[in-house]
C-alpha cells in the first residue's frame, strides 16, 4: 500500500505540474521575507558589544551553513527512497540538489572567512567545524563528478545514492564537531533545550533570514530539478508536449 | 575457508601487489628524517603526521586494482554466479590484503617510532592504533575503488578522501593523548568500535556496488 | 503431467539507455535439451545469457529457474589469473590434479603445460584451459558464450562430441555461437 502511495506521487510529469503551480508563490514570498530580514538585520538591529557591525554577516552565513547540511540530509532521504522503492524521481532530485548544495556550502565557507577577518584576525583556521564544512563541500563536488562520469544513467543514479548515504556519516560529525573538540568556532547559540544566548533583537531577523533563504534555495532546487528531469526524460512524449 | 587460501594464494604470488606498498612505506619513512634538519624535537613532532599520511598513501596504493583485475579477467562474474554471499568473499579479500600489507606496515611504523622517539612505551602503544587505522583506511579505499571500478581509481580515491579526514583528526588526537598520558584506552575503544562497524558494512556495500557494476 | 522446466523465460526485453536491445523473448529449457541463441553482432546474445545467469536483470519480463546446482558458465573472459601457472589456476577453480585430469589434458594437447604461467600461453591454449572446468563440471546446466572462439579443429570436434555426450547425461546446455556446433538444439534468433 505504501508502494502504491509513493508511486502515485512519483511521476516526474505530476511533479513538474505541481511544482510549476507552486513556484511563483514560493519565490515571491521567500524573496520578500529574506529582503525584509536583511533590511531589518542590516539597518535596524543594534551593534554587537564585542564584534561591532561585522557580526551582521550572520544573516547570510548561518542560513547558508544550515541549508547546506539540510540539503545533504534531504539528499540522503531521497537516496534511501530511491534505493528501497526504486522511485526514479528521487534519483533525479538527488542529482539536481547536489550543485545547489555545493553552492550554499561555498557561500557558507566564504562568508565565514569574511567574518573571520575582523573577529579572529585570520580568514582561515584549521578548526573542526570549518574542516568538516570543507569536507562537505568536497563531498558535494565528488558526488557531482561521480554521477557525471558514468554514461549509463541507471548505474550512475545507484552509485550516487550509495555514496550519498555513506557520506551522510559526515553530517553528525559536523554538528557535533563543535562540542567534541574545543575549537575556535563559537558553539551553538541557539539550541532546542536552552534559552538562546543571542539577544532577541538579533534573533528574530536571524529566523526570518533563515526562512527566506530556505525558500529561495527551494526555488533554486525546483529550477534545477525541472531542468534535470526534462533532460533525462527527453525521449518521452509528454516532454515534447510540455516544452 | 577455502576462500581464505585462494585469496592468499592470489595475492602472495602477485608480489608487486603487496611488496610494492610496503617498500613505498619504508621509502617515505626513511626519507623523512633525511629531509628535515637533525634536531630531535622537531623530528618527533612532525614524525607522527608523516606516519599517518604515509599509512594513508600506502593503503591507497595497495587498493589501486584490488577489484579491477578480477573484474577485467572475469573472475568477479564467476564469483557472483557461484557464491551465495559475495560480501563474505570481499571481506576475506580485504582481510588478506590487510594481513599482507597492513600488518607489516604497522610493524615497520612502530619500529620507526621507536627509532625516532626512543620510547618503547610509545612504540608499543602506537602499534594497535596503526593496525586498526590501516584496516579502516583499507576498507574505505576499497569502497571508493569499487564505486569507480570501470573509470580508474583516481576519482574513487578523491571520493573517499572526505570520509577519511575525520579519522585523521582522531588519529592526531590519539598521539596527543599518548603524550599527555590520558584517554588512550578511550580512543582505542572508539577506533575498535568504528572498525567493527566498518568491517561489517563496507563489504556489504561493496558487494551491492559490484553487482550493480556487472549488470 | 507437469513439465519440469529448468529455465522458463517470458517476454524478456532489455533496454539500455532508453534504446531497445531485444524484446519479447520467451523460451523454456528442460533437462536433456540444448538452446542455441543466434543473432547478428550486437543483438544482445551475451546480455541474454547474463540475464539467464542472474547477473543482469531484464527491463521487462520474467525468468524463472528451477536448478539444484550452480550453473557452469564460460563467457568471453576466461577467468584465469594471468600471472599464475596453469596448475595454480586449477587449484583456484577447485580442480584436483588426478588421473582424469591428466587424460583430459592429453586429449587437448596441454599435458606438459601445467607449470607454465598463463600469460605465456596462446589465446587458444588459454581458452582450452578455461574449458577444463566445463569438461569437469558437475552442474545440470551449462551456459556457454561463443565456446569455439580460438579453438583449432581438433579441439572443436572434441568440444562438440563432449557437449553431445553431456546432453545424453541428463544435462542441459544454453549457448551462443556463430559456428554450427552440430548438436541437437532449439534455436532462438534475437534479430527482430
Amino acid at each position: 500500500m505504501i508502494k502504491k502511495f509513493i508511486h502515485q506521487f512519483a511521476s516526474p510529469k505530476t511533479y513538474l505540474k505541481q511544482v510549476d503551480k507552486a513556484y511563483s508563490f514560493i519565490f515571491f514570498t521567500s524573496l520578500s521575507i529574506y529582503l525584509i530580514a536583511i533590511f531589518w538585520g542590516l539597518l535596524l538591529t543594534p551593534e554587537d558589544f564585542v564584534q561591532g557591525h561585522s557580526y551582521r554577516i550572520i544573516y547570510l552565513h548561518v542560513p547558508a551553513s544550515f541549508i547546506s547540511q539540510s540539503l545533504y540530509l534531504g539528499m540522503a532521504f531521497a537516496s534511501a527512497i530511491f534505493l528501497i522503492w526504486k522511485v526514479k524521481l528521487s534519483a533525479y532530485l538527488v542529482r539536481s540538489i547536489a550543485p545547489i548544495g555545493a553552492m550554499t556550502t561555498f557561500i557558507a565557507l566564504v562568508s565565514g572567512s569574511i567574518w573571520g577577518i575582523p573577529t579572529w584576525g585570520t580568514w582561515w583556521a584549521w578548526d573542526a567545524r570549518i574542516i568538516s564544512t570543507l569536507i562537505l563541500f568536497i563531498m558535494y563536488l565528488g558526488l557531482i563528478s561521480l554521477h557525471d562520469s558514468f554514461t549509463n544513467n541507471e548505474k550512475a543514479d545507484k552509485f550516487l545514492a550509495i555514496l550519498v548515504l555513506v557520506g551522510s556519516v559526515n553530517i553528525p560529525i559536523i554538528k557535533m564537531s563543535v562540542e567534541w573538540w574545543s575549537t575556535l568556532h563559537q558553539s551553538a547559540s541557539i539550541t532546542i533545550t536552552q534559552k538562546p544566548a543571542i539577544d532577541p533583537s538579533m534573533l528574530y531577523p536571524l529566523f526570518a533570514s533563515a526562512i527566506g533563504f530556505t525558500g529561495l534555495v527551494i526555488c533554486l532546487v525546483i529550477l534545477s530539478s525541472k531542468l534535470h528531469i526534462l533532460d533525462r526524460e527527453r525521449n518521452k512524449s509528454w516532454v515534447k508536449d510540455y516544452v | 575457508m577455502n576462500i581464505l587460501y585462494f585469496e592468499f594464494l592470489k595475492l602472495r604470488k602477485k608480489s608487486r601487489g603487496w611488496l610494492g606498498p610496503i617498500l613505498v612505506f619504508i621509502l617515505i619513512m626513511t626519507a623523512f628524517p633525511l629531509t628535515v634538519e637533525f634536531l630531535n624535537e622537531d623530528l618527533e613532532q612532525a614524525f607522527f603526521s608523516i606516519l599517518w599520511i604515509a599509512v594513508l598513501l600506502v593503503m591507497m596504493l595497495a587498493t589501486e586494482d584490488i577489484f579491477l583485475e578480477d573484474f577485467n579477467d572475469g573472475s568477479l562474474e564467476q564469483l557472483v554466479i557461484h557464491t551465495e554471499s559475495l560480501s563474505f568473499v570481499i571481506g576475506v579479500k580485504i582481510l588478506i590484503y590487510w594481513a599482507l600489507i597492513g600488518i607489516p606496515v604497522s610493524v615497520i611504523g612502530s619500529i620507526y617510532c621507536l627509532g625516532i622517539t626512543s620510547s618503547y612505551e610509545m612504540a608499543l602503544l602506537i602499534f594497535p592504533v596503526l593496525l586498526i587505522s590501516s584496516y579502516i583506511f583499507l576498507n574505505l579505499f576499497c569502497f571508493g575503488n569499487s564505486l569507480t571500478l570501470t573509470k580508474g581509481s583516481v576519482l574513487g580515491t578523491l571520493i573517499t578522501m572526505p570520509l577519511l579526514l575525520p579519522l585523521l583528526v582522531v588519529l592526531g588526537k590519539v598521539v596527543i593523548a599518548i603524550n599527555l598520558g590520558l584517554n588512550y584506552f578511550d580512543f582505542l575503544i572508539l577506533l575498535l568500535g568504528v572498525l567493527s562497524i566498518i568491517i561489517v558494512t563496507i563489504p556489504l556495500i561493496i558487494s551491492f556496488v559490484i553487482r550493480a557494476h556487472l549488470e | 503431467m507437469t513439465m519440469t522446466y529448468l529455465i522458463q523465460a517470458e517476454n524478456l526485453s532489455y533496454k539500455i539507455n532508453e534504446k531497445k536491445l531485444f524484446q519479447n523473448i520467451s523460451f523454456e529449457v528442460n533437462a536433456n535439451s540444448a538452446l542455441h541463441i543466434t543473432g547478428s553482432n550486437g543483438s544482445g546474445k551475451t546480455t541474454l545469457l547474463r540475464i539467464i545467469l542472474g547477473i543482469s536483470k531484464p527491463t521487462r519480463g520474467s525468468i524463472e529457474t528451477n536448478l539444484t546446482s550452480d550453473m557452469c558458465y564460460l563467457g568471453h573472459k576466461n577467468a584465469l589469473k594471468q600471472y599464475l601457472t596453469v596448475e595454480d589456476n586449477l587449484i583456484l577453480q577447485s580442480i584436483q590434479h588426478n588421473k582424469p585430469l591428466d587424460t583430459l589434458l592429453k586429449d587437448i594437447d596441454l599435458y606438459d603445460k601445467l607449470d607454465v604461467v598463463v600469460s605465456n600461453l596462446s589465446f587458444g591454449q588459454q581458452k582450452k584451459i578455461a574449458l577444463l572446468k566445463v569438461f569437469l563440471n558437475e552442474s545440470e546446466l551449462l551456459v556457454l558464450d561463443e565456446p569455439c572462439v580460438g579453438l583449432d579443429g581438433k579441439a572443436q570436434t572434441f568440444l562438440t562430441s563432449f557437449l553431445q555426450e553431456e546432453l545424453g547425461k541428463n544435462k542441459s546446455i544454453i549457448f551462443s555461437s556463430h559456428i554450427n556446433l552440430n548438436i541437437d538444439a532449439k534455436s532462438i534468433n534475437l534479430d527482430n
